[in-house]
């Protein structure tokens, strides 16, 4: 029993160390870390902007939001209201990324289709591009229909 | 004062849920109603972005965008350095008569006797270094989407959430409120006049004069010259559409600080020593970003 109370005590000492200090997180490794395949080759964001759907798709205002290296974002509107948040990202070099799409049983044309959470779908254009389509309000079906909407053949042409 | 290269969920999470500029930007909600929650905890900051709520998912996301802050070559943390700039006030008049910039309660009546209103022109700089700071800010952060000047006007007018409050509180607090209703015409005449005496002494333009990819200020001014022709007509349309004007805003300020009189000058100059709007919502703005790229690349 005395071990017992000395052993919560050394706890109790130890919890009270933690707390004089920063309060550990669950974002802490992450924050040492770099995305890994940030070194390899990424295509220049404004090359993909040509393959995503037309400014009025489906009455909607298409807005670039977003262009880095390797990354284009845009946000299809109605009302002035965000409907659905449209990517391209060169995921060429990004193995774990590509490896969700291995056990696709869905398609876009010829691309494997994935849906991501509950508000997301992807597809993997020749084993490069990753096209997303996120959405809080559009179902599964109404995302892939818009993922429809992209230049996904001129995407995947070399 | 710059800490830019702390982890961004840090920085998410270092943001006060109530301060002075809290309070400041929760009273222009009128404007912008709804855009800006105060949002400090970054897994909150990753369900808000996601609208997902399986945690494996959210962790994933919630690393990946902390990954992307800390490679100093995707720009992010010299965004931030630059919203963090914009608010800092050392060596501006009058911030030793501040004791405490992020104490909610400290008595701003008092703390106006201690303060010297800027002049016109020099609150038009101040005002027109800002816009140049947010510019940066955002190419820094977005990149220059679409192909055209008119994509970049649409991204930038199309501010919403953090962006829209940044917006709304840089036209209120330092345009319309120390400038007026012709604040447009006051900027545009405080750049045309500016010499390389006004603006090599703008503290804070001397700090942020180094990121901008201009060698001199004779063409540091150009740039200046040429981003507000670029922006005001957004500038413009974002204050008439939103309500932003001198009276509606003084009366919210009254209302919050108990400023009795119409010293409007002393009480925009007040603000730019308490308030760190840039800030705050930058850091915002930065880690919704980063969230959303991050949430289209894993």
């Amino acid at each position: 029993m005395k071990l017992f109370t000395l052993l919560m005590g050394v706890g109790a000492f130890a919890v009270l160390l933690t707390g004089c200090g920063k309060e550990p997180s669950r974002w802490d490794q992450a924050a040492t870390q770099t995305v890994s395949a940030a070194a390899a080759p990424k295509v220049e964001g404004a090359k993909l902007n040509a393959f995503f759907p037309a400014d009025g798709t489906d009455g909607m205002s298409r807005v670039f939001s977003q262009e880095k290296d390797g990354f284009v974002e845009a946000k299809l509107k109605k009302d002035g209201q965000d409907v659905a948040t449209l990517s391209i990202s060169d995921a060429s070099a990004d193995e774990g990324v590509k490896s969700k799409f291995a056990s696709a049983s869905d398609k876009v044309g010829d691309h494997p289709l994935v849906t991501v959470g509950k508000n997301q779908s992807a597809v993997l254009v020749a084993n490069k591009y990753q096209v997303k389509v996120s959405s809080q309000t559009l179902d599964p079906d109404a995302r892939k229909a818009l993922l429809s909407k992209f230049d996904l053949a001129g995407l995947s042409k070399p | 004062m710059s800490d830019s290269d702390k982890p961004l969920h840090t920085l998410v999470e270092e943001l006060p849920e109530s301060s002075m500029t809290t309070r400041l930007l929760g009273l222009l909600d009128y404007a912008v109603p709804g855009e800006w929650q105060n949002i400090t905890n970054f897994e909150a900051m990753v369900k808000n972005v996601t609208g997902e709520d399986d945690q494996s998912l959210i962790q994933s996301v919630g690393e990946r965008a902390i990954q992307l802050y800390n490679d100093p070559s995707n720009g992010y943390q010299r965004a931030v350095w630059i919203y963090q700039m914009l608010d800092d006030t050392q060596g501006i008049f009058g911030m030793a008569a501040l004791g405490n910039k992020l104490s909610g309660d400290f008595d701003f009546l008092s703390f106006l006797g201690d303060i010297t209103p800027k002049a016109d022109t020099a609150q038009a700089v101040d005002a027109g270094v800002k816009l140049v700071g947010e510019l940066t800010a955002f190419c820094l952060v977005n990149g220059m989407p679409g192909d055209s000047i008119g994509d970049f006007a649409a991204a930038f007018g199309n501010a919403q959430k953090e962006d829209a409050m940044r917006l709304a509180a840089f036209l209120a607090f330092d345009c319309v409120l120390p400038l007026g209703p012709d604040f447009l015409l006051k900027l545009s005449d405080g750049i045309s006049s500016l010499s390389d005496s006004v603006l090599g002494s703008n503290g804070r333009f001397a700090r942020i004069a180094s990121l901008l990819p201009t060698p001199d200020l004779e063409s540091s001014k150009a740039l200046i010259t040429q981003n507000f022709d670029a922006t005001k007509g957004v500038l413009d349309k974002f204050a008439s559409e939103k309500g932003i004007e001198q009276s509606s805003v003084f009366g919210k300020i009254k209302g919050i600080l108990g400023a009795a009189d119409d010293k409007l000058d002393y009480v925009a100059a007040g603000i730019d020593l308490v308030s760190n709007h840039f800030e705050h919502t930058g850091i915002q703005s930065v880690a919704r970003r980063v969230i959303s790229r991050a949430y289209g690349e894993i």
